[in-house]
């Protein structure tokens, strides 16, 4: 494969290839994004490859596997253009009829279109789809475009242009006012204003700099991150190098959690082919500019999301945060200065270069330009992966994206930020995506999960499960995180046993300000935002569970208890045959029991009920 | 030649050598921040989370450990206001309560303040000070025992949980341990723990007092820098 | 562990204690477990010391110091899971293999842990059966499933035994 030595000459390969993919009859693309593979995708892949081949058209059809497009829920799905027809829930029975009727004659399936939820119609192309409508796909519309495992794909978009621009005679600090002025806020949590992280960084006293990227995407419910690196590796190195020019960096690294096989795999095949083609290393594009990454793995710790915790990883000890008097950037992995941004954060940068700053901060609130991508999931009908610019209110997000609420239950609240962040309740949802309203709001924008909880949900069980997520993943050195979270974790726990007494309720506020203020690190300082946000806006629910002994949305086990109606008991032993704990007696065709002895309140059981007589109270 | 810095400490001017921490400028000159993890000859590591001060800086206080915040030059520093009061009570309710039958502990919470324990007591008989890792660790470098697990498993142990060969008996960890100063009636019964008090009883009619140092009893056993 | 595999994984790594996370996951790759001995072979050849080089390995999620059943089932429990029922599955789990999440069957055929958030969110309940991924599950489900590797494991040893 061509080396590429300088910037015209990755402009030249850029034409050619352009110039080839303009020859191809129709282009497939399929995701084989993680959320797609577990549909199975892969079998969808292979059987329309197979089909093309049987069919004598592997040459004139170009079949892209692309990364994660956000809508996992519809998967596997394929884009074909021309026509930009949208088909979902493919299986590999579907490929024999997809290549005869649609790629051959320019039929359209009707059973594999999209059907809108809300409306009930059947949807052609993407471009028509609600869902992606009235989104703004800066970055995640780039994965339609791209096979991640091909860097030839990235270059015929577009991409490592902006490097060359950067390389071609932009100074270091002209890059970092641009960084500046473009207003882009970290996209992992913090939020900090990255433009005057790099312009700290490169003030750091130290030859040796390092830059990290940050996917160690720990937030249950997001997978932003995942979607990025696993389905467009090169626009996150190309912005990594970016900085590194920027900062005075010659070596970086991409740490990656291990719970995200396929995006290391993808990642350390981008950096292969980067090298290859003399985009990374030494001289890069004919210039001074040298740079090398590595690929690491994280162990399996949701603290290690935390810089410094990250940087002692990185260096092979236990993840444990230190104390940041002394900042990062100045004294990061192995004490040298060090720039350690989010995915989402570096992935933004090349646009940033290539468009300029206005353009960027032309999206967006007075506090927080540009777009965000936002993981949209819980009980809303439209879940996946969304990006919409910043300042667009919950409201657009839940009703119009989202679609509204699942099976008729009435939303009650949003969960913004992961653990780290709070429950904004439908009396909030006029607020904007933005870091500031979010974070005076008791909440956080953070890496951008979304849960949409309804009225099946107790508040104060989420406090708990966040708590308990919390305690689990702490690193326990300092005392409030550790004794702090544990002690919160055994109030709330008397609460919904059933065991609150009124005077644990101020304590519990009283301790969570405590951690909040006191904690070493990032994961114990926000640790009490759950339970603070939920005291704050859903205090009716701690009332109901402390002096009334009741769990209003019927979650809280030692409040619950399961019954069989009998009048609407068939007798038809579903229940008995699903209970894993024989807590279910009767004979066929009469009236079931359930022993509440025996009972575990786990709910299987009315799962599997086709009459509707199992009733929780 | 040493580089000095003037500060500021709850108002009083001190001079202090670059480099040092505010704890141990502010206990050299008799402002008395209580601490549970610091030792004056081993590294700070801000585990205990005791001796926070706030760090007034471009008009924002910042809560933060005054053993890992290093002197500069013009810092504003306050080490007992109310809000710090309030939190070091906290804090140090939350480890009487969890190792009531330490005389170390009891002494440190009545002199944060603590008045009641409200969380039920556990007895626990290590508080994960970290002293006795550290000790091993950078004193003599040893390695023979460390912090081991994660959260609530976190606890000081051996490789493999058996006493190996690096450790030289040294005896170290056990004189440096607050746990092992057992209350002066002896050991609590369970169900039965209580806050005693009785030892601090002479640092309450300083209470009223600006917070000057009284060489208490409490430092006297416990390694404070003023008895070095 | 043999020690040819463990050679394989020592090779271009020696004395660079910053690689201990990396070399740690292949042993637990290769072995299935972090096993006494391989950690002080570890502790040797990266120049780590022997309490720092367990230290780690209890720190660790990825890492079990002790071995682990034949399949490992793995539930997701990251929030979007969790809001449709993912405790559930635990429950399933409790009740037909009498198994806690981070242990093992009596007879090493099944392991379960749980998982804080796989990234498949849009698809939960999600469940890892021996790195496939299994989606929208349900106690139902699953108990299927883990019938079905009962009945494969039965046939298996079958063969071997004629």
């Amino acid at each position: 494969m061509p080396a590429i030595k300088n910037a015209s000459d990755l402009e030249a390969l850029r034409k050619r290839l352009q110039t080839q993919r303009g020859t191809f009859r129709a282009t497939l693309t399929l995701c084989g994004g993680t959320g797609c593979q577990a549909s199975q995708s892969q079998a969808v892949i292979d059987a329309i490859k197979g089909e093309l081949v049987r069919q004598g058209l592997e040459n004139s059809i170009h079949v892209r596997v692309s990364g994660c497009h956000g809508f996992c829920e519809q998967g596997p799905i394929m884009v074909i253009e021309p026509g930009n027809i949208f088909y979902c829930h493919i299986i590999p029975d579907d490929a024999q009829e997809i290549v005869s009727k649609t790629i051959c004659n320019g039929e359209i399936i009707e059973r594999l279109l999209y059907t809108d939820p809300v409306s009930g119609n059947k949807i052609q192309t993407e471009a028509e789809i609600p869902f992606y409508r009235a989104q703004d796909r800066q970055l995640l519309s780039k994965n339609r475009f791209v096979n991640p495992c091909s860097i030839e794909d990235y270059i015929a978009i577009g991409g490592y242009s902006a490097l060359a621009k950067v390389l071609a005679g932009m100074l270091p600090d002209a890059i970092i006012e641009e960084m500046k002025a473009s207003g882009l806020r970290g996209r992992g949590g913090g939020g900090f204003y990255t433009g005057r992280k790099w312009a700290d960084c490169r003030a750091a006293q130290g030859d040796e700099k390092y830059v990290i990227c940050n996917a160690d995407e720990g937030d249950p419910g997001a997978y932003m991150d995942r979607s990025i690196l696993e389905g467009n590796p090169h626009l996150v190195l190309e912005g990594m190098m970016i900085g590194a020019f920027a900062i005075g960096a010659g070596q970086g690294a991409i740490y990656v959690r291990r719970e995200y096989p396929l995006a290391v795999k993808h990642a350390r095949i981008a950096v292969q082919q980067a090298r290859e083609y003399g985009l990374l290393g030494e001289n890069i594009l004919g210039t001074d500019f040298s740079f090398k990454v590595e690929i690491a793995r994280g162990g399996g710790a949701f603290v290690c999301g935390e810089s410094t915790a990250l940087m002692a990883s990185l260096a092979g000890k236990v993840g444990e945060p230190r104390p940041k008097d002394v900042h990062t950037v100045e004294e990061g992995f192995m004490n040298k200065p060090t720039t350690l941004n989010n995915v989402e954060t570096w992935a933004n940068v090349p646009s940033i270069i290539h468009n300029g700053a206005a353009w960027f901060a032309a999206k967006g609130t007075k506090g927080s330009k540009g777009t965000k991508i936002l993981a949209l999931t819980g009980r809303v009908k439209n879940t996946g992966l969304i990006e919409v610019a910043m300042g667009t209110p919950l409201r657009t997000i839940v009703f119009d994206i989202g679609g509204g609420a699942l099976d008729g239950k009435a939303v009650k609240a949003v969960q913004t930020g992961g653990p780290s962040g709070g429950c904004l309740p439908v009396s909030k949802f006029d607020l904007p995506v933005d870091f500031d309203a979010f974070a005076e709001a008791g909440s956080m924008v953070g890496s951008g999960g979304m849960v949409v909880m309804d009225e099946s949900t107790c508040m104060v069980d989420v406090a708990k499960y966040f708590l308990t997520f919390l305690q689990d993943e702490s690193c326990g050195k300092c005392v409030p995180c550790r004794l702090g979270i544990d002690r919160m974790l055994e109030i709330i726990t008397d609460i919904t046993n059933g065991k609150g007494r009124p005077e644990q309720i101020p304590l519990l506020k009283e301790l969570a300000e405590t951690v909040s203020e006191t904690a070493l690190c990032g994961l114990g300082k926000t640790a009490p935002n759950p339970v603070l946000s939920t005291l704050r806006y859903f205090s009716e629910e701690y009332d109901a569970h402390v002096n009334q002994k009741r769990c209003p949305a019927g979650v809280c086990k030692a409040l619950i208890t399961y019954t069989i109606d009998a009048q609407k008991c068939k007798g038809c032993g579903l229940c008995l045959k699903a209970c894993p704990h024989g807590a279910i007696k009767g004979e066929k065709k009469q009236v079931h029991v359930i022993d509440t002895h025996l009972c575990h309140k786990c709910g299987i059981c009315t799962d599997e009920c086709n009459s509707q007589a199992i009733t929780v109270n | 030649m040493k580089q000095y810095v003037t500060f500021t400490i709850d108002g009083a001017h001190v001079r202090a050598a670059k480099g040092a921490s505010v704890l141990d400028v502010a206990i050299e000159y008799g402002v008395c921040i209580p601490h549970l993890c610091h030792v004056p000859y081993l590294s700070d590591i801000g585990a205990c989370r005791l001796c926070i001060v706030e760090h007034i800086k471009d008009g924002r206080s910042k809560v933060t450990t005054s053993c890992t915040l290093h002197v500069q030059e013009g810092m504003v520093i306050r080490s007992n206001t109310d809000k710090i009061k309030r939190l070091r009570r906290n804090i140090a309710e939350l480890l009487v309560a969890q190792a009531p039958n330490s005389r170390a502990i009891q002494d440190i919470a009545v002199r944060c303040g603590v008045k009641e324990v409200r969380y039920p007591f556990r007895n626990s008989n290590c508080v994960l000070c970290g002293r006795c890792v550290r000790a091993c660790t950078e004193m003599w470098r040893a390695r023979a025992i460390g912090f081991v697990g994660r959260g609530k498993d976190r606890h000081v142990d051996f490789p493999f949980g058996v006493r190996s060969d690096l450790c030289k008996h040294c005896g170290s960890c056990v004189m440096l341990c607050p746990m092992s100063i057992t209350p002066c009636n002896g050991p609590m019964k369970t169900g039965e723990e209580y806050l005693c008090g009785k030892c601090e009883s002479q640092l309450a009619i300083t209470e009223n007092l600006s917070d000057s140092c009284v060489w208490c009893e409490l430092g006297k056993g416990f390694q404070c820098g003023r008895y070095q | 562990m043999p020690p040819v595999m463990l050679e394989s994984i020592l090779d271009g790594r020696r004395s660079q204690p910053h690689q201990l996370i990396e070399v740690l996951q292949d042993v637990q790759e290769g072995l299935g477990y972090i096993s006494e001995d391989s950690m002080r072979t570890v502790s040797k050849e990266l120049g780590v010391p022997l309490m720092e080089v367990y230290r780690v390995a209890n720190f660790y999620k990825a890492f079990s110091l002790k071995p682990r059943g034949k399949h490992v089932i793995t539930i997701c429990m990251g929030t979007a899971c969790h809001v449709r029922g993912a405790h559930l599955l635990i429950d399933q789990v409790l009740g037909q293999l009498g198994l806690q999440p981070g242990s093992t069957t009596d007879d090493y055929l099944f392991t379960v842990e749980r998982v804080n958030c796989l990234g498949a969110c849009a698809l939960g309940p999600v469940v890892v059966l021996d790195d496939k991924y299994h989606h929208h599950m349900t106690p139902g489900k699953l108990r299927k499933l883990i019938e079905s590797v009962h009945k494969d494991d039965r046939e298996e040893t079958a063969y071997a035994c004629d």
